[in-house]
């Protein structure tokens, strides 16, 4: 744990923190996932976390939310430990909403069906409640002409802002984000973009997997770095993209910037 | 470049050539394909030949005489009103269905935006005719005009039911209107001194037979399809020991099964009649087929989707009812109509136990004294086929247009 020493203001969020994941390991059969990683983070945070395919970033916000089970270490959302209890899982998904990179929309429900489905079915909010927030979600995130069509009539961009918005609906305490713009055409990222920079300035806590540096420099308060299931840097965007330190580091970034 | 390289090979079609051009490139274009072409071509003539010169030669008397054992085998005379009744009931019910189908649809592609395309007389007429053709034979062969009055009616009811269904402003009392009145099509064949399914027989019976057969099935086989992708160990392999034993049975020993092994099994008061048995053992058998069909149906919803389900916190039961099985059972009415088409032809077997259906009519009216030795089993069979052929053949065309129509869909 080279970061530790170095950097042991930054393995830690400033405040108190909502997120704690604390020596996890995650096996695939044989393989090895997750490594010891151990990371928190804060109210109001935005850490973005980057690295190479393969290299357990994906893996580590999906345990986060239990959509894999880690297999050692403990995970604690906003005081909720993850655990085989069932109660403790659905809580934790309550105050967590996910992003994916595919939208992953259900293209059997329109629009609005599909971001008032959660509140409707999980918070057994009021139909007419519920499309109203619905129709406010859609303003938020600008496509309120939408709100009757089919996922399958809507652009990339357009689908995975509604993605956001259903993610929103549940009014979650966090976000996070697994790679919400490596399946878009060029043109549309920006749009995408535009709607998580929206969100991290209305004070959202969000865990975001992505390639945007231009994302991470402008939002992000922390960066996490990893490799071959490990967190192998922690730090500032400043520090991260003038003056890393670790050899793994500096070849990812050289290969992407 | 390939821009002009591809009109150049497929822009210069068929229609400039003429059928003389297109019958000597493509049947005569060498030696051994001419000879081929010949050959096969003797062979198609001599066939269409002899069948046409038997079927001239078809004396129809025999079908005339037993029409009415055709269609519903040995029903009272005196009750004939029942199955015209019953028949128009669910052929409103029907027609009400499918009009609530397409008022639904209707409705979501206008709000999404989407064309609406309302079917035509031209798009009906085209999609059912080998059913009208039938229709129009069968009642040339009637000798009063009655059945064709009857007809009449029963298609009124059906085309009734569909106008209504398009404009009812309520479409939940509408599908709760279609229930009840399956429920009276069912009673008017045997409540109040009626005749019960013991007695039915001919295509009714089939038909009977196949329509319970599904509805029963169906929810059977959807929890085995379930039960096969549990997490809990028990239930999954029961479902699975079921579904590969079934499977692996004809339908004959399971319908000999159901016909002499309830026999033995149950003592007199509690045993079930012949065509109950029947319709347990054939609900059995299409559960285990109709499960593998679903399991297909969830297997091509893409894992995303129940993630989706799960991180907005949705429980396992909800994800499946409201986002994965919308989706696989959408997916599973094209494979689940061919499934139909089989059981439809499948319910002939139920003639081994000696219930009348369209197969066997068709064989015992030729041991009637008038007919008896004349060897008319090629007419009657082959009216019987033309029977199964036409409702399968709709079938299977109808299950071609709907996987069309959902493949451009939604998705």
């Amino acid at each position: 744990m080279t970061q530790a020493g170095l950097y042991a203001d930054a393995t830690r969020a400033k405040g108190e923190s909502i997120i704690e994941v604390i020596g996890v390991d995650k096996f695939f059969g044989d393989f090895q996932a997750l490594k010891n990683v151990s990371i928190n983070v804060g109210r109001q945070e935005v850490v973005v976390v980057i690295g190479p395919s393969g290299s357990g970033k994906s893996t580590l916000i999906r345990c986060i939310n239990r959509l894999e089970k880690h297999d050692r270490g403990r995970i604690v959302v906003d005081g909720i430990e993850l655990s085989d209890d069932v109660r403790s899982v659905h809580e934790v998904r309550r105050e967590t909403g996910m992003v994916f990179q595919q939208f992953n929309l259900f293209p059997h429900l329109s629009v609005l069906d599909n971001i008032t489905l959660a509140p409707r079915q999980v918070r057994h909010a009021p139909k007419a409640e519920a499309e109203e927030a619905g129709m406010q979600l859609l303003e938020r995130v600008g496509i309120p002409e939408q709100a009757r069509k089919f996922p399958g009539q809507l652009s990339g961009g357009q689908q995975q802002r509604v993605a956001i918005a259903r993610s929103l609906a549940m009014k979650p305490k966090v976000m996070m984000f697994d790679e919400p713009t490596s399946a878009l055409d060029p043109e549309m990222i920006k749009e995408v973009l535009d709607v998580m920079v929206e969100l991290a300035k209305g004070g959202m806590t969000m865990m975001c997997i992505t390639h945007e540096m231009g994302f991470a420099r402008a939002v992000a308060d922390r960066v996490v770095f990893m490799a071959d299931g490990q967190i192998v840097e922690v730090g500032t965007p400043e520090h991260f993209f003038t003056n890393p330190v670790e050899a793994r580091t500096k070849l990812f970034l050289s290969q992407i910037l | 470049m390939t821009t002009e390289t591809v009109p150049a090979t497929t822009a210069p079609a068929t229609p400039k050539r003429g059928w003389v051009a297109w019958i000597r490139e493509n049947l005569f274009n060498t030696w051994y394909n001419g000879l081929l072409t010949l050959i096969l071509g003797g062979l198609t003539v001599a066939a269409l030949w002899f069948a046409v010169r038997a079927v001239a030669g078809f004396d129809l008397t025999i079908i005339k005489t037993n029409l009415r054992l055709f269609m519903i085998g040995k029903f009272p005379a005196s009750q004939l009103w029942r199955p015209w009744v019953s028949g128009a009931l669910l052929a409103h019910a029907v027609g009400l269905g499918s009009g609530l189908v397409h008022s639904a649809t209707r409705e979501r592609a206008q709000k999404a935006g989407l064309p609406y395309i309302p079917s035509t007389v031209s798009d009906i007429l085209s999609r059912f005719w080998p059913v009208m053709v039938l229709v129009v034979v069968i009642l040339l062969l009637t000798e009063t005009i009655t059945p064709t009055i009857m007809v009449i009616l029963v298609a009124g009811a059906g085309a009734g039911g569909s106008y209504l269904g398009r404009w009812l402003p309520s479409r939940l009392w509408g599908w709760v209107a279609v229930v009840a009145l399956v429920i009276g099509g069912y009673m008017a064949m045997s409540a109040f001194g009626g005749v019960g399914w013991d007695a039915w027989g001919g295509l009714h019976l089939n038909l009977f037979l196949a329509v319970a057969g599904i509805a029963f099935a169906f929810p059977l086989g959807m929890l085995l399809a379930l039960g096969r992708r549990s997490s809990l160990p028990v239930v999954r392999a029961m479902s699975v020991t079921y579904i590969e034993v079934v499977r692996g049975v004809p339908l004959i020993a399971i319908l000999l099964f159901g016909a002499f092994a309830i026999g033995f099994l149950l003592p007199e008061g509690v045993r079930p009649s012949q065509v109950t048995r029947m319709l347990i053992a054939i609900t059995a058998f299409e559960a285990a087929y109709i499960a593998e069909v679903i399991r297909g149906g969830l297997q091509a919803v893409p894992p995303g989707q129940t993630e989706a389900s799960q991180a907005l916190g949705l429980p396992p039961w909800k994800t499946m009812r409201l986002v994965v099985l919308p989706q696989a059972l959408r997916a599973t009415i094209p494979p689940m109509v061919g499934q139909f088409i089989s059981l439809y032809k499948d319910t002939t077997l139920v003639a081994i136990l000696g219930l009348t259906e369209l197969l066997e009519a068709s064989f015992i009216v030729n041991s009637q004294p008038g007919f008896l030795g004349k060897g008319l089993f090629l007419v009657t069979l082959a009216f019987a086929g033309l029977v199964f052929w036409v409702g399968s053949y709709t079938m299977s065309r109808e299950a071609r247009r709907l996987e069309k129509r959902l493949g451009v869909g939604e998705r």
